[in-house]
């Protein structure tokens, strides 16, 4: 074998591990440290954000206003979303994709490891920037995370700010779409075929370029906002000439897509859990392939499923209602390929096989909501209630937080060389599971009643339900701590082999646990990558 | 394939990816533009 660069860099530094200190953190470029950064971040956000979430639990427990005023609780709900969808859900899973995608195709790194420590190091930027806001004259924005003008426009002095942190966030997600694309197309194994590669590996695929085409949407979209506000255009001001509704057009371009930026790396994290526990090969490799680009490729057609009540042409409110419905047709092969894959399997039930289990119904649960919301005239009934909140909450809580969960507990003796605290995993799931059915399910219940979201305070018919969900809020979020538990005795268990699992398959099973700090200095032979696949 | 081939694939894929990103960026304002 050709000595390649890579060798040569193992060689030199094949005497030294990482550096000491700070700025080992500061100046890293390798992807196993970058995924550390990236992860604990998203589980500080994560927490922050389910700060956020308490003091509108608290506030909604029961009718009347009691705790915060309500300008201050559109501002929890508003930095609530953005805190979660941009700074836990995507960071957990770039996290992920720096830790395992250079692990399962056998690369070295990523492919450009300084721009990736780049991208991640603008993320703390963006969102100490978005959370300084809330000491701001005015306080932090409260127009919803949608930034719709002309609400968003009456925001203080933290317009700008959030205008900044947005363009960050979105900067940094774009760096690490292109690091992850160009990792993968260029440094896979030895005659690893992309229809060989690992389902997390392709689902990130497709994230990425699903990133690529519609964060810079979003970024168009709020740099348009700002030069509303300061530099005299009329983009969306209906005084000038503009049009409100086109920012919704264009935020939507974007939001549609980002929903299953959330959610495709979820499925590919599943994929990888549910055979090892069933003991089975993934049941239709190649369909999950075909099905999670459906998926992409409809992502971007059905944007305007999120406007019903705006109002549109009749042709128009038909294509995006049929084209939504569309959706659950590879969403279903998703689904019943998971449950063929577990079919007459050698099937145990450690942590991640739970949440991932917990996933693929809970998951459907949202899915099913999405289909009733996708039917146009009964969203005129839906749309902006608790129904909604129900929805996208279940997509996104049991759907990618379990699916991230899952993922952290999958591939944690690999990272730290000991098996965590299965009782405490178990015990996390278990609270994890039945708190986010209390909290999330009355809230189905809410919105056909008509509770309209994002509001303080409500009607005394809507008491009963709001008390369970705040009950059900609070005991998913202190069942969070045993998380924490988890992570802080992960090195105290039983020292991992380098297969970790029984029925793991896949090349980062053949490193050892701990994966050292280099690995596949010399790509692995192609006799080795094909059997970790087979 | 060698380093060489290697890095200047990894450029190329860099280039077109970036390229991409940037026209939907600007593609999108021009769509700003042209409707307002």
């Amino acid at each position: 074998m050709a000595t390649t660069a890579a060798d040569l860099h193992a060689a030199e530094h094949e005497d030294h591990g990482p550096e000491k200190g700070l700025k080992r953190w500061l100046f890293s470029t390798n992807h196993k440290d970058i995924g550390t950064m990236y992860l604990i971040f998203s589980l500080t956000m994560f927490f922050i954000g389910g700060a956020m979430a308490m003091v509108i639990r608290s506030e909604l427990a029961v009718p009347g206003l009691q705790f915060v005023h309500p300008e201050f609780f559109n501002q929890m709900t508003t930095m609530h979303a953005l805190i979660m969808v941009f700074g836990a859900v995507m960071p957990a899973f770039v996290g992920l994709a720096n830790w395992m995608i250079p692990l399962q195709i056998g690369a070295p790194d990523m492919a450009l490891p300084r721009m990736n420590n780049w991208s991640f190091w603008i993320l703390p930027i963006a969102f100490g920037i978005l959370l300084s806001t809330l000491l701001m004259p005015g306080g932090a924005p409260a127009g919803g995370w949608t930034m719709y003008p002309p609400l968003i426009l009456q925001t203080g002095d933290a317009f700008p700010f959030l205008i900044f942190s947005v363009h960050l966030m979105g900067l940094s997600s774009i760096m690490g779409a292109i690091n992850v694309i160009v990792t993968i197309i260029n440094m896979r194994a030895p005659d690893m075929t992309l229809l060989k590669m690992p389902m997390f590996v392709w689902t990130w695929l497709i994230t990425a370029y699903l990133l690529i085409a519609v964060m810079p949407v979003l970024a168009g979209a709020v740099t348009m906002l700002l030069t509303d506000q300061f530099f005299g255009t009329s983009f969306f001001l209906a005084a000038g000439g503009g049009d409100p509704v086109m920012f919704q057009h264009i935020f939507w371009f974007f939001g549609h897509p980002e929903v299953y930026i959330m959610i495709l790396p979820a499925f590919g994290v599943v994929s990888e859990i549910i055979p090892t526990f069933s003991r089975k090969k993934l049941f239709g490799h190649d369909s999950m392939v075909y099905a999670a680009s459906c998926i992409a490729f409809l992502s971007f057609i059905v944007w305007a499923h999120h406007m019903f009540t705006v109002g549109m042409p009749l042709t128009g409110q038909l294509f995006f209602m049929f084209a939504t419905m569309l959706i659950a047709v590879p969403t279903g092969v998703k689904i019943f390929n998971w449950v063929a894959t577990m079919w007459r399997g050698s099937m145990t039930f450690e942590t991640p096989m739970l949440f991932s289990l917990a996933f693929v119904f809970l998951f459907t649960i949202g899915g099913f909501s999405g289909l009733m919301l996708a039917i146009q005239p009964a969203d005129v009934q839906y749309h902006d209630t608790y129904f909604v909140v129900a929805h996208f909450h279940y997509v996104l809580v049991p759907g990618s937080i379990f699916a991230i969960m899952a993922g952290a507990y999958y591939w944690l003796p690999k990272w730290t060389g000991h098996y965590y605290n299965e009782k405490l995993g178990k015990l996390h799931f278990w609270l994890s599971a039945i708190f986010v059915n209390v909290t999330f399910f009355p809230m189905h219940f809410l919105g056909l009643a008509g509770m309209p979201r994002r509001i303080p305070d409500y009607s005394t018919q809507f008491a009963d339900f709001n008390t369970i969900a705040s009950i059900g809020a609070f005991g998913f979020g202190l069942s969070q701590l045993i998380f924490v538990a988890v992570l802080l005795t992960a090195k105290k268990g039983a020292e991992a082999d380098d297969r970790v699992w029984e029925g793991a398959h896949g090349l980062e099973w053949t490193v050892p646990s701990p994966a050292p700090w280099h690995t596949f200095t010399t790509p692995p032979k192609a006799r080795i990558a094909n059997e970790a696949f087979e | 394939m060698d380093e060489q081939e290697r890095k200047k694939r990894i450029r190329r894929t860099t280039l077109i990816v970036a390229g991409i990103a940037l026209s939907f960026y600007v593609g999108f304002i021009l769509v700003g533009v042209l409707r307002s």
